[in-house]
């Protein structure tokens, strides 16, 4: 065909294609702001010519199709960097939290108090008969303990925090993964001919989310699905079926794919990006760590003072004393794992001297009695201790049904300790100052809350009299602030697991170690936030570049398309004039 | 090169973000005049700073040991002046009375100064500091020395004198073993008994009783001078140790300054720094985010 019919027809084509081109223009302004949208262009060709009288004729234009420009390698490296950041985002959220628990600008901070818990024993020792200085110590004492008590509440707290973020962060998780499920169906329904551009960039968009919550990996299928594997290789997208994840093992705090078999794999510890991954290493590598050394300081803390408290002597002898920690077996030996005493490894062989006094306030047959603790295995018992304890006249002693040492005088008669080279009175709890195995449970002992003159500031005399200007006990205690003590430190690492390490410091280097590794993992996370966050803009740059909008660039083609398509339709009143001056010629 | 709307707006916020952090930050250093204000500002510093501060409050402790020591060893040195004194008064009484012209009455009066002497030096050597009994070596809750009927003295102390910290590995005896102060050692008899004796024989109007006591009573004095220098050497300890002190906790303070503390001027010029990039920030960005082609077409 050819002539004036031809024009009309080439007219008509240009001005549909024409009108496509401001479709996709208009489409692609109206999501200047949408997150994730590629821009989209009508590809137009020329039709294919036609041969006419001997000469090819070209027949017009076609929209061939619509075109969604995106590059999917930065695509997903952005992804992937986001995720990386994201991670990095959570835990230093997190991070603040505990740098503000740990601020050092208060006078309630761990270090200003401890400096001041030994300060106070120099004035025990300055004053030993001194009332007041005793309450101010105890008191003191009770601020020490609750600090300690408040941190371990805090990382408990921010423990549960991080597992209910990750369990809300899960249920997103199942929300996107079935909605990507959804999309994918739609994709492989609506591609058989051309690219369905909308749904993937929908899709597109569900991924980045799904990336900024967990590790992906994703694979495109030949029909346009998309499967998504996940952190240990476990499936979340499979065509048009999705895998939930959900919260589980022993406490509830595990994360777990169920596959269709319908046994649960636990993945905690292989997510390694995106928020549930800055989640799980804060929770269970950096607080988890700070943790469990808090825990290691208080725990050497109680023990260092206990072991020197227990030397000493307090203002008077006692009537009656009870051990503070338990035995869960008292007929095993008291220097192993198996008698259950959380200070079973301190004990060792060696004696302690225990003086009876009567109501005159002299020593019973002038001497004290020997008890000697053998710490290897066949060795002391709770119940042998006791059995020599009880031996003594006018003393009796008995293993109570919690399984401490309880010692009583008859009426009239005290008695008191001396000279422990075993560390049993220690570690039994007995002339003891601090309860409690860590910084959740430290506490003063029962004994001294009820009477402050049990606070040890003196050591018996040779001859087991007992001064009330002997400061001895208290400025040994004192010069523990200086003391060296292997405390152990802990590497959470939840790939390879936690180890426990140990260093030989003072109690209070230690903790200022404690607080400055804190900054300086707060610091160098900070730093992969900010790095990452630059990384996550330049790739977002370039990805822009490529696939988003800009407005200047859709003004112009629109200028382009109306202008085409004026002339288009200058065409058609052209072929029309033209048509009529024929239709006049008769 | 493309640029799309979106990396407009968002390289402005994005920048925004940034100079707004910086600006925040450099405003806290000038505000708090710290230039550690969280653990992460410099974990290293943070460190040293803590042990810094420990240092100083135990700096402060010891230096509240060292008043308690001065207090105590002042309390000692004037009750030893005073025993001093009294043993000087009475050699000169006994060489008077050891002279043949004084009589029996004038004896019988000086044996009751010297009983006077006697429970003066008991009271002295029951001197206390705030209810702690100085002499009494660390049984300081109760008077060392008791006076029998007899005007024999019985020492219920022990022989530990109390003692205060003043460093980390020092300690000073700023009590006294009052036994070792009045008691016999020796040669030397118990001071208590020389006067008892004194008291015996200006009574008993026994002259070279008298003078027997006068070289005892000299050598009394010496003990008691050694004892007072001691105490005066202890003193002296106790002033260079807190002059030492003092030294370090100047010392200290300067360096935990140096660590804590922002330089101001410093911190001002990066705060007016900020400030200029803040605003140089809002001028172009208010410029380039009204550019649009759409106002031309």
């Amino acid at each position: 065909m050819s002539g004036l019919g031809l024009v009309f027809s080439i007219a008509r084509d240009a001005l549909a294609a024409q009108q496509n081109g401001i479709d996709v223009t208009a489409h692609n302004v109206a999501n200047v702001d949408t997150p994730g949208y590629c821009r989209q262009r009508a590809v137009h060709e020329a039709k294919e010519p036609a041969p006419y009288g001997g000469l090819m004729f070209g027949r017009g234009v076609d929209t061939a199709q619509v075109l969604r420009i995106s590059d999917q390698f930065i695509e997903n490296r952005l992804m992937r960097q986001n995720s990386n950041m994201l991670s990095y985002k959570e835990m230093e959220n997190y991070m603040q939290v505990l740098e503000g628990v740990f601020s050092e600008d208060s006078e309630t901070s761990v270090s200003s108090l401890m400096a001041d818990f030994w300060n106070l024993w120099h004035d025990v020792a300055n004053n030993p008969s001194g009332t007041s200085e005793r309450i101010a110590l105890y008191e003191h004492s009770i601020s020490v303990a609750q600090q300690f008590k408040s941190l371990s509440r805090d990382f408990g707290d921010i423990e549960t925090d991080l597992t209910q973020a990750v369990s809300s962060g899960i249920n997103r998780i199942n929300e996107i993964t079935a909605e990507i499920a959804d999309v994918n169906a739609e994709v492989v329904r609506s591609e058989s001919g051309a690219i369905a551009n909308d749904m993937r960039d929908k899709r597109n968009a569900l991924v980045s989310e799904l990336a900024g919550y967990i590790d992906v990996k994703t694979f495109e299928q030949s029909n346009g699905s998309l499967s998504i594997i996940t952190a240990r290789g476990c499936v979340l997208v499979q065509g048009n079926e999705s895998y939930d994840l959900d919260l589980g093992g022993d406490n509830g705090d595990r994360v777990q794919w169920s596959g269709s078999g319908g046994s649960a794999v636990d993945i905690t510890n292989y997510i390694n990006t995106g928020k549930l991954g800055g989640w799980l290493d804060m929770r269970d590598e950096i607080a988890a760590k700070y943790k469990s050394d808090l825990d290691a300081l208080a725990r050497e803390l109680i023990w260092t003072v206990n072991q020197q408290h227990s030397l000493g002597v307090g203002l008077e002898a006692f009537s009656s004393v009870k051990g503070s920690y338990a035995v869960s077996d008292s007929s095993k030996e008291l220097g192993s794992e198996d008698c259950g005493l959380e200070y079973y490894d301190k004990l060792s062989n060696g004696t302690f001297n225990l003086w009876v006094y009567d109501s005159g306030g002299n020593v019973v047959n002038g001497v004290p009695t020997s008890i000697t603790i053998d710490a290897d295995t066949g060795g002391t018992t709770l119940t042998s201790l006791a059995a020599q304890i009880d031996a003594i006249d006018d003393i009796s002693a008995s293993v109570t049904s919690d399984g401490k040492l309880r010692i009583d005088a008859d009426s009239g008669y005290t008695f008191a300790f001396s000279d422990d080279t075993s560390n049993v009175l220690a570690a039994i709890g007995i002339n003891t100052f601090f309860t409690g195995v860590g910084a959740g449970t430290i506490g003063l002992s029962d004994v001294i809350t009820s009477d402050k003159n049990y606070i040890s500031a003196a050591q018996i005399h040779s001859d087991g009299s007992i001064a009330a200007g002997d400061n001895k006990n208290a400025l040994a205690i004192a010069d523990l602030q200086y003391k060296l003590v292997d405390i152990a430190q802990w590497t959470c690492d939840r790939r390879n697991g936690n180890t426990q390490g140990c260093i030989r410091t003072t109690i209070e280097d230690y903790y200022h170690a404690l607080v400055g590794s804190m900054g300086i993992t707060s610091a160098s996370v900070s730093r992969g936030r900010s790095f990452n966050e630059g990384m996550v803009n330049k790739l977002r740059e370039l990805r822009d570049r490529i696939s988003a909008v800009s407005l200047d660039e859709e003004m112009t083609n629109l200028i382009k398309y109306q202008h085409a398509y004026a002339a288009a339709a200058k065409l058609i009143t052209a072929s029309d004039e033209m048509l009529e001056t024929l239709l006049e010629t008769k | 090169m493309r640029v799309a709307t979106r990396s407009i707006y968002e390289t402005v916020r994005f920048n925004l973000d940034v100079i707004t952090e910086r600006l925040s930050k450099a405003n806290k250093v000038v505000s708090s005049g710290k230039r550690i204000t969280t653990l992460s500002d410099d974990p290293v510093g943070l460190a040293q700073a803590l042990n810094i501060k420990s240092s100083l409050s135990n700096i402060e402790q010891l230096e509240r040991n060292i008043n308690v020591g001065k207090s105590w060893l002042a309390a000692s040195e004037n009750a030893l002046t005073h025993v001093q004194n009294l043993i000087s008064d009475a050699k000169a009484m006994s060489v008077q009375m050891a002279n043949v012209t004084e009589g029996a009455a004038e004896r019988a009066s000086a044996a009751q100064a010297a009983q006077n002497m006697l429970e003066e030096i008991v009271s002295l050597a029951n001197t206390e500091i705030n209810g702690r009994y100085i002499f009494a070596g660390s049984k300081t809750d109760g008077a060392p020395f008791t006076l029998e009927d007899d005007n024999s003295v019985i020492y219920n102390g022990n022989n530990e004198p109390f003692t205060v910290k003043i460093g980390r590995t020092s300690t000073v005896a700023v009590g006294s073993d009052g036994e070792s102060v009045f008691g016999s050692s020796g040669e030397l008899d118990d001071i208590f008994n020389t006067f008892k004796e004194l008291k015996a024989a200006l009574q008993n109007n026994d002259v070279s009783g008298i003078q027997g006591k006068i070289n005892q009573l000299d050598d009394h004095f010496n003990h008691i001078a050694t004892k007072i220098s001691d105490i005066g050497s202890k003193m002296n300890r106790l002033e260079i140790k807190e002059e030492i002190l003092q030294n370090l906790d100047i010392t200290n303070t300067e360096r935990l300054s140096k660590i804590e503390d922002a330089d101001i001027t410093d911190a001002i010029m990066k705060l007016k720094a900020m400030e200029t990039a803040y605003q140089a920030a809002l001028v172009s960005a208010s410029r380039v985010l009204q550019l649009s082609v759409v106002d031309y077409l």
